[in-house]
């Protein structure tokens, strides 16, 4: 620990010398470019000077006599000029050779200043960077390290599990029919060996398969772009599974047919359900110095049984509730006609958010609310093992971010001056968690465009619609919603809910 | 015990001193042998953009010797060829060195923690 804390003092010091020192190269380049500008200028003197020389046959000049005194005298042979080349040679040319010499010189120079630029670029660069990690090492300067802990498995790995123990069972309903042919074929005591030659396979199968989600899970570290939260959470749950996977093949012999019982309880460990909403633990010293925002995902619906008339459940979703309520408080004047045990609804995101099905213990959330089976894109429901990529997920998941843009406005039932800006599209899936889905790009089309041209075809019902301004307002409280904006379609189902 | 370390510590990093010095001179001058290639590049190239007309003189001493056009490409030509025949030279010397001083750098340490062993020696005895 102490050595730790040895290296961690070293370390500042030893990149602050770093940064010193590419200072003092950035500044030795600036030295080098400006000797060299001034030589370029002196070149540029020496052309315009070869340039007039041989206007006149001679010039009546003072010629120097020493450091102290001058001589009129003449200067002649004005087109001769005695060039020094370098490495003590001369070449006699004329003003016009000269010249070209001259102008192949300052190629070169030119040459020689580009490069010093690009050093001096790079380095200024590496100096910007050494000032960042400085920072980072001191542990302030804002920089905030962000971990998330997987505890289980994002959805392509559970399905990959759940498939993979369901995968078993015909193999080893054939092994099974196997052992019995062997039993019979064979005495007791060469049956039981059989038994226990196919045991050690089916165990040595085990460990394969263990082996490989561990690799998956590692592989799924590597993708996510979590640092090491997982560590703990991948290597308990390929525990878990080991344990499982122990305990197969001891059973397998009492039976085949218990192995997808134990698959979906692989399951259902392997993915505790995530309870709670996102947590945001701030300021979590570490050791390293850097202040940590431990971030998990999702929330664990309730479930709500509202009766709807159509015998569905509604599933409540307790963080939406919250920050409904935060939001509610703060604009006290959304339309709470219905209050469904204090669900509140004030766009049809919320209708679609709140009224999903409950079908096999997991969420389904609706296409419509009128269809008493749909599907509701994975951003609303805060459930992102529901984003396989379905068409009318898409869809919906297109809308509903533009919808939650609408939602969360300074509205009372009145109609506001609201301009919905384009570029806000994917901002507000960050509110629930981190966007896994596809966006559809064409739904900022009937924000973005001047609605009056969209609003006559789109929906007849509402040909009163006035464009709606929004007013993002982007530094936002943390329970309220991104930039508040009230469409014209919301406002216009308000308005037919309401009166 | 401590001492006799302690003299030879001394004596090896002495040692390695000079080495660094040697290492350092031959870099410089492998620098300045850059610098002369560069120069003798450029004359060269202006010896090339200039035509048979014009005469070229040769600075040795105070004096400047008329020279041919042709000559003095050949001459500096060959100048070009030596230069960079002497920088291969150093570096081979430059790398040899590095790789002694090296060696005698581990050397170096090896012996500071003798040395500082025995001072913990004599520490603990005293």
């Amino acid at each position: 620990m102490a050595e730790r804390n040895k290296r961690n003092v070293e370390a500042p010091q030893g990149v602050g010398r770093l940064r010193v020192e590419h200072e003092k190269v950035v500044k030795g380049c600036e030295d080098q470019i400006q000797h060299w500008k001034n030589v370029k200028g002196d070149y540029e003197v020496l052309e315009d000077r070869l340039k007039t020389l041989p206007d006149k046959v001679s010039y009546d000049i003072m010629v120097p006599f020493g450091p102290l005194a001058f001589m009129p005298g003449k200067l002649v042979h004005t087109n001769e000029i005695t060039v020094l080349l370098g490495d003590n040679w001369f070449a006699k040319c004329s003003a016009k050779q000269a010249q070209m010499l001259v102008e192949h010189r300052k190629k070169h120079v030119q040459s020689a200043l580009d490069d010093l630029h690009k050093t001096k670029k790079n380095f200024e660069a590496r100096v910007g960077f050494t000032e960042d990690l400085e920072k980072l090492s001191d542990g302030k300067g804002g920089y905030v390290d962000i971990r998330e802990e997987l505890e289980g498995v994002v959805c392509k790995g559970k399905r990959r599990v759940s498939l993979k123990p369901h995968s078993k069972p015909k193999t080893e309903a054939i092994v099974k029919m196997e052992e019995e042919e062997e039993e019979e074929m064979l005495n007791a005591e060469g049956s039981k060996r059989g038994v226990l030659s196919e045991e050690e396979l089916w165990a040595r199968l085990d460990e394969l398969e263990a082996q490989e989600q561990q690799e998956e899970e590692l592989d799924r570290r590597f993708d996510s772009a979590d640092t090491n939260g997982n560590d703990d959470t991948t290597s308990s749950s390929s525990e878990e599974e080991k344990d499982e996977e122990g305990d197969r093949p001891a059973e397998r012999s009492k039976g085949g047919t218990t192995m997808p019982l134990n698959g979906s309880q692989v399951d259902r460990t392997a993915l505790p359900p995530r309870d709670g909403g996102k947590e945001e633990q701030e300021d979590d010293e570490e050791d390293d110095g850097l202040p940590t925002i431990h971030f998990s995902h999702t929330v664990e619906p309730k479930k709500v049984r509202i009766n709807t008339g159509k015998n569905t459940t509604l599933k409540f979703s307790e963080m939406k509730e919250q920050k409904q309520q935060a939001k509610r408080k703060k604009n006290n004047g959304t339309s709470n006609g219905h209050s469904h045990h204090g669900l509140h609804i004030t766009s049809p995101t919320d209708i679609y958010r709140l009224f999903v099905d409950v079908k096999n213990g997991e969420p389904v959330p609706r296409k419509s609310i009128l269809k008493s089976r749909s599907r509701e894109n994975s951003v609303c429901s805060d459930t992102s093992e529901s984003s396989a990529a379905d068409f009318e997920e898409r869809r919906t998941l297109g809308r509903s971010p533009s919808h939650d843009d609408n939602t969360y406005s300074d509205t009372g039932s009145a109609i506001t001056e609201e301009d919905a800006p384009t570029g806000e599209l994917p901002v507000p899936t960050s509110r629930f968690q981190a966007f896994s889905g596809t966006v559809v790009e064409k739904e900022p089309i009937p924000l973005s465009v001047p609605q009056l041209t969209i609003a006559p075809p789109a929906l007849p019902t509402i040909p009163e619609r006035k464009l709606e301004e929004v007013v993002p307002e982007a530094p936002q409280e943390a329970p309220q919603e991104a930039p508040k904006r009230v469409s014209k379609f919301k406002a216009a189902r308000l308005q037919h809910k309401g009166p | 015990m401590a001492e006799a370390i302690q003299k030879k510590l001394q004596l090896g990093l002495e040692k390695y001193q000079q080495m660094q010095k040697d290492v350092s001179k031959s870099m410089s001058a492998r620098q300045k042998l850059e610098a002369q290639v560069t120069e003798n590049n450029i004359v060269k190239e202006e010896l090339d953009l200039l035509d048979t007309q014009n005469t070229v003189y040769k600075l040795i001493g105070p004096v400047l010797v008329k020279q041919d056009l042709e000559e003095a490409k050949a001459t500096v030509a060959k100048r070009l060829e030596y230069i960079n025949g002497e920088i291969q030279r150093y570096e081979m010397l430059l790398k040899d060195m590095e790789k002694k001083s090296e060696q005698h750098r581990e050397v170096l340490s090896s012996l500071q923690q003798e040395y500082q062993r025995a001072q913990g020696r004599a520490v603990g005895k005293v």
